[in-house]
């Protein structure tokens, strides 16, 4: 009796502890980008948490830094072209995913995924010296391949999740109807995977967002991103501007996050 | 499948994409490493082998490439650490627990590297959060200095990647059957013996691709020891960007880069022979 227990209560202290250790390890993963949230509110002059006081001053500094906002036009820019480019590549790219089968397929799988698998710092240098040769090296434009390049296996996995779930026999009923290949792409599947292209969307852009490693190597004459520009400014200045700067990239993050749940749900996302 | 399906033509831009902004310039990559040193531009015409003569030929390399290696060995260590139980407890959960157990996962994971190590910047000052944390457990006596140290690069860089190993390990728990725990529970296995000889073997399928991508990348990882790791200790990354950006020894850049992909896939590869029957297990 006692035994048991004794065994009992060993149970209950075990789950105790990993129940402590859990929270903590969600802890560990939301401390950095809560403690930046925090630090962006000082009224204070250092950067730090908890903050000292709460003020706005911060966001009026950032928005009155031409480099800071020039970054952050920039960004959204690369970023809206890279999202755009990719989610269309991308799509063709999961319809003809679709129809190649066997061994092949999971080869094909991979080599889409490639930039996502390779460490970013390779695909960069290895695009520097190719840009230089065709002379696109310093360019918005070879900067703008690097983030398509890059962000592409994010749109390409999403799409190609939601074109699995479109069932062949669809396509099939409405080409014995008589509609045209375009007819069918446009009114049956375009509709039915337009969450996994949105999704595939959002993953792209929030992804050349976030790019530092290429966007050092193929940075534009004079032009900076946000993270490049924030890198900087890390470096030389280190004010509460730059915690203010680096809510906006969460804020960002966690609206993807809000959006990719609404459109197809996170568990079928992640 | 046939090969006249039109709608294989659609996958023409996404290769080309691929080749020719990728595979392309990183074949190209292995000739640049053998080119002589430019004088007004960053690589000459001529072939050379001086510069893998100079890496293999100068200690300081070495150690550098050594403590890459070894780095990146403790991060992938530290992330299955980490990420274990943090998947086991995800794969329980249901309804909208689980929706917010994945936005803790996807908001770190979506937001950009050099934002998370900014905020590692804030944790690790000198009486920071994380100083208090350690203070207030009796494990330190006075703050230390952890910025610009390698304690905080491996911090920060597990912290970077535990998404990437928590997904596929969520995964694969996900896919065990209850009943096969059920059975075992019930045939009188221990929950230590259950967990040993039927969870950590089905997770394995789960684990080997986090370990992998997680490795490769924290190997060429760039800006977290760029931004925490400071001026004193280097790493195989932050001398390639040296070299390409700073004084445009494009040839030996390559050379360094060639290096450091050569060794990781010697290691991945060392890895996947040393658990090839952990992963026949799973299988069986």
């Amino acid at each position: 009796m006692s035994e048991a227990t004794s065994a009992f209560s060993n149970q209950r202290a075990v789950n105790i502890g990993f129940g402590v250790l859990i929270v903590l390890l969600y802890v560990f993963l939301m401390a950095p980008l809560v403690m930046i949230v925090g630090a962006s509110f000082t009224n204070g002059l250092l950067i730090e948490f908890p903050p000292q006081g709460l003020s706005l001053r911060w966001y009026v500094e950032f928005f009155d830094r031409q480099d800071l906002v020039d970054g952050l036009l920039l960004s959204l820019r690369i970023g809206a072209v890279t999202a755009i480019v990719t989610m269309t590549v991308a799509m063709m790219a999961a319809m003809a995913g679709q129809v190649i089968s066997g061994r092949l397929s999971g080869w094909f799988q991979l080599g889409m995924t490639l930039p996502l698998l390779v460490p970013e710092l390779l695909t960069a240098v290895g695009l520097l010296f190719f840009l230089y040769k065709i002379q696109l090296a310093k360019t918005v434009m070879g900067l703008q391949m690097g983030h398509i390049l890059m962000s592409f296996p994010y749109a390409y996995v999403s799409i190609a999740a939601a074109m699995r779930q479109v069932p062949a026999s669809l396509e099939e009923a409405s080409a014995s109807m008589g509609a045209t290949g375009w007819q069918t792409f446009r009114l049956v599947i375009l509709p039915l995977v337009m969450p996994g292209l949105a999704m595939g969307g959002i993953f792209a852009f929030i992804n050349s967002f976030d790019l530092y490693t290429i966007s050092l190597l193929l940075k534009p004459l004079g032009g900076n991103t946000l993270p490049l520009a924030l890198f900087d400014f890390l470096t030389y200045e280190f004010k509460p501007t730059a915690a203010a700067a680096a809510t906006l990239s969460i804020l960002l993050s966690i609206l993807g996050v809000a959006l990719v749940q609404k459109l197809v749900g996170l568990q079928r996302a992640f | 499948m046939s090969l006249r399906n039109p709608k294989l033509f659609l996958a023409i831009p996404a290769i080309a994409l691929i080749f020719v902004f990728m595979i392309l310039p990183i074949t190209n990559m292995v000739d640049m490493s053998f080119r002589t040193p430019g004088q007004s531009d960053p690589f000459g015409d001529d072939y050379t082998t001086m510069h893998y003569d100079r890496i293999v030929g100068d200690a300081y390399y070495w150690g550098v490439l050594l403590r890459s290696l070894l780095t990146a060995g403790a991060v992938t260590l530290l992330c299955l650490l980490v990420s274990y139980p943090i998947a086991w407890h995800m794969s329980k959960a249901k309804g909208m627990k689980a929706v917010f157990l994945y936005a803790c996962i996807a908001s770190p994971l979506m937001t950009g590297v050099l934002v998370r190590n900014f905020g590692w910047m804030i944790a690790a000052a000198l009486n920071g959060p994380l100083n208090e944390f350690l203070l207030g457990l009796g494990i330190i006596q006075q703050p230390l200095r952890l910025l610009f140290t390698q304690g905080l690069v491996i911090l920060a860089l597990v912290h970077v990647f535990v998404p990437f190993m928590v997904l596929p390990i969520n995964n694969a728990l996900r896919n065990i059957s209850p009943t096969l725990i059920e059975a075992s529970t019930s045939m009188g296995a221990t929950r230590r013996q259950v967990f040993r000889d039927i969870i950590l073997p089905l997770s394995f399928p789960g684990i080997y691709p986090g370990m992998i991508l997680v490795y490769v990348l924290a190997v060429a990882a760039y800006v977290t020891p760029a931004l925490l790791g400071g001026q004193m200790v280097s790493y195989m990354p932050t001398l390639i960007i040296g070299e390409l950006t700073g004084t445009f020894q494009w040839p030996f850049g390559s050379a360094l880069a060639i290096v450091l992909s050569v060794s990781t896939i010697l290691v991945v590869g060392l890895f996947t022979a040393l658990t090839a029957r952990l992963m026949e297990r799973s299988k069986a």
